[in-house]
């Protein structure tokens, strides 16, 4: 094992992380065991993440380390009503709905569950099958900052969601998740993996609601792995109430032509932080990226991507659309690394935010490390106000202010929204985005 | 129609216009002229209401309205039209939609229905033959990856939808080839009558030989120094802009 790197003392021998101690200590054994060990015991040593640490440095943890957690519970008190429920598929798309209440997946007790195509399978049955599979999809890729809480996750999960994707599926699989509590102070360590055979395809929505008002400390982890020839489009959607707290981290590890699209869209929250690591292993894979983060109110949103080339002829490009208003603050960091070797990479950094009021604040920081020549990339942030010239472009063509506006917030998130493949869920995605945008009403008009 | 009286503006804390006067009468073509600087673009956007544009005196009116008390977008409603020297590229809206949203604002000033989506589309279609632009225009992005002459081209193109009583045209001809300038040539002669006006901004006397003046006026340091008819064009065109500065000087 490495010795301690930088390690967060401030948050060492926090409320929180002797909490998240105790809860392993408490956990009983199973075939994962050793790996999780290993996870816990790296987690402990680092600490909770500060913000001394790169990607934290604009999210602090304080208010939520000094907190105590037990697990939240496994299933809600009373039947389920998600409060945030957003329709996210019409009945056109088919589409079928598994639903994971704080991490816990609620199966029919099959063995051969299967969705339109996609096999479905609780991580706990599938550790017993096969506990080397398993370690493979559970081992970090790395071992910076950015995963920090992925290690707790790994220590601290109890069961999860396994999909197995191994032919052409046409219709969308939603994973809603489902956060919920009966009081203050519990954590949920929601794992699901998506693993997509060589040249299968499917669609996946990660859909974050919660039940009632108190929720637990939400600390999910998901990862896509993508075989040969295989396509993934993944939509993760955070819609739960300004009390939650949201560490979220998506893994992403893509093999030989193997094509990912990815969407993040934030919509609700107090703190949510998503991370996305992804590696390029092999060439000819491509990951397209998208992420829209709206800071409504006093929401906080950290959103930090690094996306790693490690093999010759990988694309990757990453469009970011960030909305500030109120006293919100959004937060996006994606970097791209090229490794040594991985020559004939081509990478697109797209990250531009739109601030709607004078206390909100957005800072956006793209960045590259290239270890190879023979290299395409390129990045760009800009954050601004509404631009001055093609509002008075319009206001000169009659059109009046309110509409001006709304038409070009809703152009600067068009590039993201266009991008996304389901219709339904592109609709149900704007619906719930539309109310948190100056001049709703205006806004309805142009969909 | 349109009376300018003394006009001062201020631009980012300098004076650049110092007392315009000008009247311009339905039916008339004015043509703008003067060196780089000289205060054209200036004018332009002010009477189209540029909000940092700070209004230091003079008065404006528009068919006996006070211009200058006017927001942009009423001025436009009002039947006043600029066309941008550089004309501003907005990515993910529409360029049809624009122009249905312009058309539609436009009538509903006057008390009019929201126009029919198929009169509408055959309107647009029909100028834009005149303009000879594609119809894939119509669903790209406004002037998004535009060259510089379809800018243009599509400035007169939502001047013919729009139809309005003046139309100011700021350096509409510049960076045109001579078969653009022809084709943009037509879309403003097309607007001629006898109950609108047009005001070219121009550099160059070429965009002249095309749209014929009534009334030529020169523009420097702000001031309108000479104004003169069709020849005035072609004298300056001969002798320069240094000319006009010297004879006012003498």
């Amino acid at each position: 094992m490495s010795p301690v790197v930088q390690s967060s003392t401030a948050a060492k021998g926090s409320p929180a992380l002797r909490s998240f101690e105790q809860q392993w200590f408490a956990r009983a054994a199973d075939p994962l065991s050793a790996l999780r060990e290993r996870a816990m015991e790296r987690f402990l040593q680092l600490g909770l993440p500060s913000q001394h640490d790169e990607s934290w440095r604009y999210t602090s943890l304080k208010k939520l380390s000094a907190q105590s957690y037990v697990d939240a519970p496994r299933a809600p008190s009373g039947g389920l009503q998600p409060t945030a429920q957003l329709c996210l598929l019409g009945e056109d798309e088919r589409a079928a709905t598994v639903l994971v209440v704080n991490g816990y997946p609620v199966l029919p007790q099959r063995m051969d569950l299967s969705i339109n195509g996609i096999e479905i399978n609780s991580l706990q049955e599938v550790s017993r099958a096969d506990r080397r599979l398993m370690s493979s999809f559970l081992e970090p890729l790395s071992d910076g900052e950015i995963g920090r809480w992925r290690l707790l996750n790994t220590a601290l999960f109890v069961d999860g969601l396994y999909l197995k994707v191994s032919t052409r599926v046409e219709t969308p699989l939603v994973i809603l998740h489902v956060a919920t509590a009966d009081h203050p102070g519990t954590a949920a360590h929601p794992r699901v993996i998506i693993d997509a055979l060589p040249g299968s395809s499917a669609t996946i929505i990660e859909h974050y609601v919660q039940d009632g008002p108190d929720t637990p400390l939400f600390n999910s982890a998901s990862l896509i792995s993508l075989e040969r020839d295989s396509s993934i489009e993944h939509y993760r959607v955070f819609a739960t109430d300004q009390r939650t707290n949201h560490l979220d981290s998506l893994e992403v590890r893509q093999a030989r032509d193997s094509r990912c699209r990815q969407f993040t869209i934030v919509l609700g929250g107090g703190l949510t932080r998503c991370s996305l690591e992804a590696q390029l292993n092999e060439p000819g894979a491509e990951l397209e990226s998208y992420a829209l983060l709206v800071g409504h109110e006093e929401r906080h949103v950290d959103c930090a991507n690094v996306v790693r080339h490690a093999a010759k002829h990988t694309q990757s490009r990453q469009i970011a659309r960030t909305i500030a208003s109120g006293t919100s603050r959004v937060v996006i960091n994606s970097k791209v690394v090229v490794d040594a070797g991985a020559a004939g990479t081509e990478s697109q950094q797209s990250c531009r935010g739109l601030l709607l009021s004078p206390s909100a604040e957005i800072d956006s920081r793209p960045q590259l490390e290239i270890h190879t020549d023979e290299v395409k990339c390129s990045h760009g942030a800009t954050t601004g106000r509404l631009d001055p010239n093609m509002l008075f472009y319009m206001l000169s063509r009659g059109l009046d202010r309110e509409t001006a506006q709304s038409l070009l917030i809703y152009a600067f998130l068009a590039d993201v929204l266009t991008g996304m493949s389901v219709p339904s869920a592109r609709h149900a995605i704007e619906n719930a985005l539309i109310p948190q945008l100056p001049d709703p009403q205006v806004l309805r008009k142009f969909r | 129609m349109l009376k300018i009286s003394e006009l001062s503006a201020r631009v980012a804390g300098k004076e650049l216009l110092k007392g315009i006067n000008l009247e311009v009468n339905a039916g008339e073509v004015h043509a703008i002229m003067g060196p780089n600087g000289s205060g054209k673009s200036t004018l332009a956007q002010a009477l189209a209401g540029r909000e940092d544009y700070e209004i230091t005196g003079g008065s404006v009116t528009f068919e006996g309205r006070d211009l200058l008390a006017l927001p942009a977008e009423e001025r436009a409603r009002a039947g006043l039209f600029l066309g941008f020297q550089y004309p501003v590229e907005i990515p993910g809206v529409n360029n049809v939609y624009l122009l249905k949203a312009a058309l539609n604002a436009k009538r509903k000033a006057a008390g009019e229905p929201e126009v029919d989506a198929f009169e509408f589309l055959a309107l647009v279609k029909q100028k834009m033959k005149l303009m000879h632009m594609s119809e894939a225009f119509l669903t790209r992005g406004v002037n998004e990856g535009f060259s510089g002459g379809e800018k243009k081209r599509n400035e007169v193109l939502q001047m013919l939808v729009l139809e309005p009583k003046l139309a100011i045209l700021d350096e509409t001809d510049s960076g045109l080839d001579i078969d653009a300038l022809k084709v943009v040539s037509t879309g403003v002669n097309s607007l001629r009558d006898p109950r609108r006006a047009v005001v070219l901004v121009t550099h160059y006397q070429r965009l002249l030989d095309y749209i014929v003046p009534d009334k030529v006026h020169v523009l420097a340091g702000g001031r309108i120094l000479m104004s003169g008819d069709r020849s005035l064009a072609l004298e300056l065109e001969r002798r320069g802009y240094d000319w006009v500065q010297g004879a006012q000087v003498a």
